[in-house]
């Protein structure tokens, strides 16, 4: 089956202003892809996802949308800035998906209610949607945001770091709902650092560093390498990272 | 019992508080949800030279004590954010400064040009200071909030709870920003004949702060905040009516005060939320809980 492509980069350049962060940025993303995002500190992940959502311009290169720019963009940022005090319940956040496509006066109609309902029941948040934000644990708010991510209902989702702070279920959890959007033909892009994730998940992997970026496979881009050659790792980590690639192979075989 | 309501003055200054208690309510609502109440304190201070000079200039009109008010306001705002981008100084610490420096300067300005207003209904209110002008002022200022909130409320919200996730989805995300400070500006100029410069912020942060204690929707909160700023001004004017030499505004302020203390004492999220929530003091997780999440501090605070 061939895929179709929803957004081609070449030679892209990122940054503030005049201030270049990672040059050279060229990927491919299609429908049904889950492209991961990997980087040190600084390499220029956050700045990729900001002008991806229109809010830097490229400095340079080309960005090209062959079927036209989405309408919606679905995003899910780190939660630095979260007030999780503001008393709403959690069916209200989930419903925040849909605020910005019913503009100034619109309702929340049938439809976009059993969305949220939907949306509710996919990410087990059913049961605590009547909940105040402050009650919830980590791993529950990190599930009710993954909700109002669904009810925005876009064919592109941008993830950034959305595993920090949950523990291994929720994130598996999230995981399969990730490739299940990816099966109903939305593309998705994931800043993550857990490497093992992105080898199980991802079909392709943009690796960023040193001003520079990789894009391929998860497995070529993500040798070890490259994470050495791009500042993601010490030797020793990468050494580690060898040991596992090389287990994986011999499981297959 | 209810002689007061034989004095036009005091239907004058309750119908005025009535339509006032609805515009400040969410506006008041808002400053405590935005972590903005001290700011908001700030900004009542930083439009005092405004109407002062308005005032000493143009007499005591509405109008020049809008534009008076307004500019004071927004000079201070927009050069609080430009010492905290280009110096090292902090946006509270800039805004403190600036603020202190423009109330001196109003109090100066008011006492040096000699004022016929007396500087205690200036600063503290007065209920005989309502006249039919101020009234126009107090109506066209909540319907401006009320049809403004209509329009900005989801954008508001979601700016507040996730100023990121806002960005991402808004063109102009610093907009709902920007026309919610020209809204606490116009309620405090709006509040400013009822209460002095002093205590108009009391009526916005204290219904609100008290309201907080009882409320977990947003609804809700809005609902309970206006009905304890109703509270608060109807039973202040008739104290300030009964005790002459009291003026409005402490007087609406200190029963706001008291609905503050009750409700930190008896509402379900006030001290017993307060010990509930103390990381010392050991907790099993609630049954409902347990099977959701294992592991996981059902009552973390992130913030």
């Amino acid at each position: 089956m061939i895929k179709s492509v929803l957004l081609s980069a070449a030679g892209l350049r990122l940054g503030y202003r005049d201030v270049s962060v990672v040059d050279n940025v060229s990927f491919q993303l299609a429908r049904g892809d889950v492209l991961a995002v990997v980087g040190h500190n600084g390499s220029g992940k956050s700045t990729l996802i900001k002008t991806l959502l229109g809010a830097l311009p490229t400095l340079a290169g080309n960005m090209s949308w062959p079927a036209g720019p989405p309408q919606r963009i679905a995003y899910l940022g780190q939660r630095t800035e979260f007030d999780s005090r503001f008393p709403i319940r959690v069916r209200d956040l989930a419903a925040m998906g849909a605020w910005s496509g019913l503009g100034f006066l619109g309702r929340v109609d049938d439809a976009c209610r059993s969305r949220i309902e939907a949306a509710l029941t996919r990410t087990g948040t059913a049961q605590i949607a009547d909940m105040p934000l402050h009650k919830l644990s980590a791993g529950q708010l990190q599930r009710a945001l993954f909700a109002r991510t669904m009810v925005q209902d876009a064919p592109l989702i941008l993830l950034d770091e959305p595993f920090t702070a949950v523990d291994q279920t929720t994130e598996a959890a999230l995981l399969d709902l990730i490739d299940s959007w990816a099966a109903e033909g939305r593309a998705v892009i994931l800043v993550l650092h857990d490497l093992s994730a992105v080898l199980q998940h991802c079909n392709s992997a943009l690796l960023l560093g040193d001003g520079r970026a990789l894009f391929g496979t998860p497995k070529e881009t993500l040798a070890p390498r490259n994470l050495l050659d791009m500042g993601y790792m010490s030797r020793g980590q990468a050494a580690w990272i060898e040991g596992m690639y090389t287990q994986e192979e011999a499981g297959r075989v | 019992m209810f002689e007061w309501l034989d004095y036009a003055f005091m239907i004058r200054a309750l119908t005025a508080t009535t339509v006032l208690s609805f515009s400040v309510a969410p506006v008041g609502a808002f400053l405590v949800l935005r972590r903005l109440s001290l700011a908001g304190e700030a900004m009542a201070h930083a439009i005092v030279p405004g109407i002062v000079i308005a005032f000493v200039v143009a007499g005591l009109s509405v109008a020049s004590m809008i534009v008076g008010g307004l500019t004071a306001g927004i000079a201070v705002a927009a050069l609080t954010s430009l010492l905290a981008r280009l110096t090292i100084i902090r946006e509270d610490a800039s805004l403190a400064s600036l603020y202190l420096i423009a109330l001196a300067l109003g109090i100066f300005i008011l006492s040096a040009a000699g004022s016929a207003v007396p500087l205690k209904s200036f600063l503290f209110g007065s209920i005989l200071g309502i006249d039919d002008e101020t009234l126009i002022l107090i109506g066209a200022t909540a319907t401006i909030t009320l049809v403004s909130f209509a329009l900005i409320l989801r954008p508001l919200i979601t700016n507040t709870i996730d100023p990121v996730f806002h960005e991402s989805q808004s063109k102009r995300p610093g907009l709902v920003t920007q026309w919610f400070m020209f809204l606490v500006v116009l309620n405090l100029l709006g509040a400013f004949k009822a209460l002095g410069t002093l205590m108009a912020v009391g009526l916005m942060i204290l219904p609100a702060t008290a309201a907080r204690y009882w409320v977990s929707t947003i609804t809700s909160y809005l609902i309970v905040t206006f009905v304890f700023a109703l509270l608060s001004c109807w039973i202040g004017l008739i104290v300030s009516f009964y005790l002459p030499d009291v003026p409005s505004g402490p007087a609406i302020v200190l029963v706001a005060a008291v609905f503050f203390i009750v409700s930190l004492i008896f509402a379900p999220q006030g001290f017993h939320a307060g010990l509930r929530l103390n990381p010392f003091r050991r907790r099993r997780l609630p049954e409902t809980q347990s099977n959701l999440n294992k592991g996981d501090n059902v009552y973390e605070e992130t913030h």
